[in-house]
């Protein structure tokens, strides 16, 4: 192995420089934020509605789910929720959770990385009891993936083609999502692309739900290592079980549309 | 114990140390090589024989901070490739043995990387910011008497080992340094928690509270993120429930209409 130089550069032999001004070790006061641009409330505000959109994925993937049960079940079921009364302020309210765990994730994650200007030449995992993962250290990037993908979920199933189908009492006939469905899982491309999709929110969610009750203070000798277990299991369990549609819609629903 | 009498059992090793004249230039990385190393050497002596030799060379020594060797003091600080205080944890640098190594080893030696911890030089960084933050709030100005007789003051064991605990804290820094964040939340929150949990210092915790968050966000600390690499890195093995409990603290002095 070549021994490396032992010649150092100019600048460090250079003659010392002025000492650097040190700081005051008392301060004057520092200036009060308000709670929500602390790094705690911060982090409060991203964990709170961290964890309702969590709430929400839960009752999606049940209400998804039915989709394995046929068309009536599952049409009936979105059309009982199309035609609520109160989804559009749960929409407008769900829209301004999305906006503003997005907002304060992404002005965080900027106010981080400026907390260290100069990055450092090695870095290491320090294990445990460290729960640093490939999950927690792409939470930035796991989240611009689900923003992306939500906006195309929008657009290909809500704002998607209406199809109506009648069905039950409904003298208008009630949308056909269902077939919508089998549509859009028909190509592999959408099957890959919601698969892969799925793995990102499950990768969210690892990290995730453990770090939002944290973040909100919740913490516990007993309960904190179960939840951290748990949560792995709940984010796994998510990712799959939506996983499940695109591939059941491709691999055997269409077939039995079809025939 | 055994003696070792094999002749000149000594290690070559490769440094890329960084050098930085002072705070307002750049530094960068410069390779050495550390010859002549007992394996018995602790890391800042096996550091003394580099520089011993530099200066021989009428070269520059290397700057790091020192201070007990006996890893109490919280002074030594020094990220070893990529891990605050080096490969071990329970420990500060100091307490690092070149035994640790093989030799022909090539070591990353850089300084803790913070905004809030300017680099003074090389190696050395002005940890004032956590002096600022104890001084917003880390004591108790009532009166809370000399020292009691023992037992007139009833705390839960539980809750006087949970205090020690978060006291352990030597404030060397290695939390910020390791977390991705350079957040400073286990430093500040083990303070918080550890007055927080005894009666004389309970009196002021909500004011407490507020005006250390206050002062750790002014000085430029990032958020926690829930990692713990803070926790793994700490040489007195400080938990972050700490962190915990700050935000617990926190809310609840902010929502108290407590004014710091």
């Amino acid at each position: 192995m070549a021994t490396p130089s032992r010649t150092v550069s100019k600048s460090v032999l250079a003659p010392p420089a002025p000492p650097t001004q040190r700081r005051p070790y008392t301060s004057s006061v520092a200036p009060t934020r308000s709670y929500f641009n602390t790094s705690i409330g911060t982090k409060v505000l991203i964990g709170a509605t961290g964890l309702l959109l969590f709430g929400y994925l839960i009752l999606h993937l049940l209400g998804n789910l039915l989709v394995f049960l046929g068309p009536e079940t599952f049409n009936s079921y979105s059309h009982l929720l199309i035609k609520n009364p109160l989804i559009v302020p749960v929409e407008i309210g769900l829209g301004a959770i999305f906006l503003v765990h997005i907002y304060k994730a992404v002005t965080n994650f900027i106010a981080n990385r400026r907390a260290r200007p100069v990055r450092y030449h090695r870095t290491a995992w320090t294990g445990r009891p460290s729960r640093k993962s490939l999950a927690s250290s792409t939470m930035i990037f796991s989240g611009i993936i689900i923003l992306v993908f939500v906006l195309i979920h929008l657009v290909q199933f809500k704002y998607g083609p209406e199809y109506v189908v009648a069905q039950g009492s409904s003298e208008a006939g009630v949308r056909d999502l269902y077939r919508l469905e089998l549509e859009v899982f028909g190509n592999i491309l959408n099957v890959v692309f919601y698969a892969f999709c799925m793995l990102v929110v499950g990768s969210h969610l690892w990290h995730g739900i453990a770090s939002a009750f944290d973040s909100l203070g919740a913490d516990h000798p007993r309960f904190t290592p179960l939840l951290l277990r748990v949560a792995k299991v709940v984010a796994a369990v998510i990712a799959l079980g939506f996983m499940a549609i695109p591939f059941w819609v491709f691999f055997f629903a269409r077939q039995g549309a079809v025939s | 114990m055994v003696f070792d009498d094999r002749p000149n059992r000594t290690m070559t090793l490769h440094l890329l140390v960084w050098r930085q004249p002072n705070g307002q230039t750049h530094g960068k990385m410069v390779p050495y090589t550390a010859e002549g190393i007992s394996p018995d050497m602790s890391f800042l002596e096996m550091l003394d024989v580099v520089n011993e030799g530099l200066i021989r060379k009428g070269e520059e020594p290397i700057a790091f901070d020192s201070d007990c060797r006996e890893g109490i003091c919280g002074s030594c600080a020094l990220v070893v490739n990529g891990r605050a205080h080096g490969p071990d944890g329970g420990t500060t640098v100091c307490q690092l043995h070149m035994r640790r190594f093989q030799n022909g080893d090539t070591i990353a030696i850089e300084p803790w990387r913070a905004r809030a911890f300017p680099v003074i030089k090389d190696l050395v960084v002005d940890r004032s910011a956590f002096d600022r933050i104890i001084a917003a709030g880390g004591y108790t100005s009532i009166s809370v008497g000399g020292a009691p007789d023992a037992n007139t003051t009833l705390i839960p064991k539980d809750t006087v080992e949970a205090a020690m605990d978060a006291a352990a804290c030597i404030a060397c820094g290695a939390c910020v340094a390791q977390c991705k964040n350079a957040s400073a939340a286990l430093f500040t929150g083990a303070k918080i928690s550890q007055l927080a949990l005894l009666p004389q210092g309970a009196a002021e915790r909500r004011r407490r509270a507020l005006r250390m968050v206050r002062q750790m966000d002014a000085e430029g600390f990032g958020s926690c993120s829930w990692e713990g690499q803070c926790e793994a890195v700490c040489p007195k093995g400080i938990k972050i429930t700490n962190i915990a409990k700050m935000v617990r603290e926190y809310n609840r002095a902010a929502t108290t209409g407590e004014t710091s």
